[in-house]
């Protein structure tokens, strides 16, 4: 039976040059596949870009290609990744530029469009399309569409599978889905369709995709088996040994760090998928509720009985556009009666609030207690306040401009009866929202360009 | 009759984001603490214990092939990554909490020690 070997080059940014290195030399890999990008990524880049037309993708990453490509290349290891941002045919020319500088003859980089649908807002309301809103069920997307950032499409892999027949070495994405990197060379080295026939089978891939998609997520990082992860300085990034069968076998580098066992794999299995029974993705729906989870032991992982359903019609958008401003003041507070002397200063922070005229239920504001309940509010106890060595006293708040942010935050600047220690307030920072949405399919056409270093 | 445990004596979790939606996995150590999850842990009572941190609707799903639960929690960030006034901007210690969510057990019911 046919079987191909993939690795997971990254799983976030910044990523580890090194590990996706070590997956290329020890790993045995026909593919490695790197996910760059998070929700608020591609609004970043934008901004890059704004600044410099040149810019627009995840620099580090493409920059670690100068030790990836040719390693990947002498070995015949094909690479696949998003790294490319609001930008990816300026990554494609970078790596075009890495291959001239190596020497490394014929190489063909294919640069993934369409995801790209800002342009296209205008026209989709004229055509009656709502870009409602997924989370808030807002229905108005003409208030935010003057001033949006980016709208992004999270595309499938009909076009990597496209590039991949067309013999790319190197495919450079945007925002394409996280698992897509991985459903695509599976699909293209079994010969898989978006036909009925397959659904299960790309369930399958979309499943092992997920698995992988994080990278170190799944041999030892946020792991609740943390305390028994050997060596994690050096946590390796993991591969999948894919069957024909829509089986699969996950594995890692021997020589590093790092832990895949059944825990981890689960941890992964649970890690932001919503409705298990359908993990939609824009390749197909995934049933997790059917996989099967095998410890083999000595860090491999037998994932099998994968399933899935027929492709969604509509595909999930991003929307990001400038939400505002966050401001934020630390107070540390020590002992004796820390907790006492910090809930006064917040007490006279509430009181010159109101004598700026901002009512406590109109302020947008978060009144953190370092070392008591920053994190998990009151689930967790508060302890005696003789066991208290000192507080951070934090507040953030949010403004439509950096006055009024600013102007709540230093309002529990206020040390005159208690005595503290205060930072220099930082300058308040813009933020970024996003509108989550959908989008029909068959608006969202996707294609390849390949570019070739002669 | 019966005694009350904490739910860090009966699984591991993870939990992760999606705009202001967290998700927490909840992992148990074994069939029989599944079973125990899966009857007590349900929306009410995670929207009780998250309520300062929880705005929006609790769902629960089910995925007995790894004896998890899935709990999907709306309006929980804070708005979201991009945009919270929280440290945890993403979400990954939300399941921590989950960890200290009581749930009942027989008197004679002895917890497993952690798989690891």
């Amino acid at each position: 039976m046919k079987k191909i070997r993939i690795g997971a080059g990254s799983g976030y940014a910044p990523s580890k040059t090194g590990e996706a290195l070590r997956l290329v030399r020890e790993g045995n890999i026909n593919y490695i596949c790197f996910d760059q990008l998070a929700e608020l990524t591609m609004s970043i880049l934008s901004k890059n870009q704004q600044k410099d037309p040149t810019k627009g993708y995840l620099t580090g990453h493409i920059e670690g290609m100068k030790q990836i490509l040719p390693e990947a290349h002498k070995r015949g290891v094909k690479i696949i990744t998003n790294g490319g941002g609001v930008n990816p045919e300026a990554a494609a020319d970078q790596i075009l530029k890495i291959a001239a500088d190596n020497n490394i003859k014929g190489l063909k980089v294919a640069v993934i469009k369409g995801d790209n649908i800002a342009g296209r807002i205008d026209e989709l309301l004229e055509k009656g399309w709502k870009f409602t809103n997924l989370e808030t069920g807002e229905d108005d997307v003409s208030k935010i569409k003057d001033n949006i950032l980016i709208a992004n499409a999270y595309i499938g892999s009909d076009s990597i599978i496209a590039a991949l027949e067309a013999g790319a070495d190197v495919v450079v994405a945007g925002r394409c889905s996280d698992s897509a990197l991985f459903v695509a060379p599976i699909m293209h080295e079994f010969g898989w369709k978006f036909e009925d026939v397959y659904w299960p089978r790309i369930g399958a891939a979309i499943t092992i995709g997920h698995t992988l998609e994080c990278a170190d997520f799944v041999t030892g990082v946020a792991s609740p088996v943390w305390e028994h992860v050997p060596k994690p300085d050096e946590i390796v990034y993991p591969l999948a040994e894919v069957s024909e069968d829509g089986t699969a076998i996950l594995e890692m580098p021997s020589s590093g760090g790092g832990l895949l066992n059944e825990w981890t794999v689960k941890s992964q299995l649970v890690y932001e998928v919503h409705d298990p029974k359908n993990y939609i993705m824009p390749d197909g729906v995934a049933d997790m509720t059917a996989v099967k989870v095998e410890d083999l032991g000595n860090n491999r992982v037998k994932l099998s009985n994968m399933t899935g359903k027929r492709r969604p019609d509509t595909l999930k958008v991003i929307i990001g556009y400038p939400g505002g401003f966050i401001a934020e003041v630390m107070n540390y507070i020590s002992a004796p009666k820390a907790l006492t002397k910090a809930r006064r200063v917040e007490e006279i922070g509430w009181k010159n609030l109101a004598k700026y005229g901002m009512k406590r239920e109109d302020v947008d504001v978060q009144i953190d207690y370092i070392g008591i309940n920053s994190i998990l509010k009151s689930i967790v106890p508060t302890p005696d306040e003789d066991e208290i060595n000192e507080i951070g006293l934090r507040i953030a708040a949010r403004g439509k401009n950096p006055l009024e942010a600013g102007l709540i935050a230093v309002s529990f600047l206020d040390m005159s009866p208690v005595g503290f220690t205060v930072s220099v307030p930082s300058k308040p920072r813009s933020y970024i929202s996003l509108w989550p949405t959908l989008i029909p399919r068959e608006e969202v056409p996707t294609s390849f360009i390949m570019k070739r270093l002669e | 009759m019966s005694k009350k445990v904490l739910i860090k004596e009966l699984a591991y979790v993870r939990s992760g984001d999606k705009g202001d939606i967290s998700n927490v996995g909840i992992m148990a150590f074994n069939k029989e603490n599944y079973e125990v999850l899966r009857k007590q842990v349900t929306p009410q009572k995670v929207k009780d214990h998250y309520k300062e941190l929880v705005k929006g609707e609790v769902k629960i799903y089910e995925m007995p092939n790894i004896d998890s639960l899935q709990v999907v929690m709306y309006k929980a960030l804070g708005g979201g990554a991009t945009s919270t006034l929280r440290f945890d901007e993403t979400g990954k210690a939300m399941c921590l909490g989950m960890l200290f969510m009581q749930v009942e057990v027989p008197d004679g019911f002895k917890p497993v020690r952690p798989p690891m």
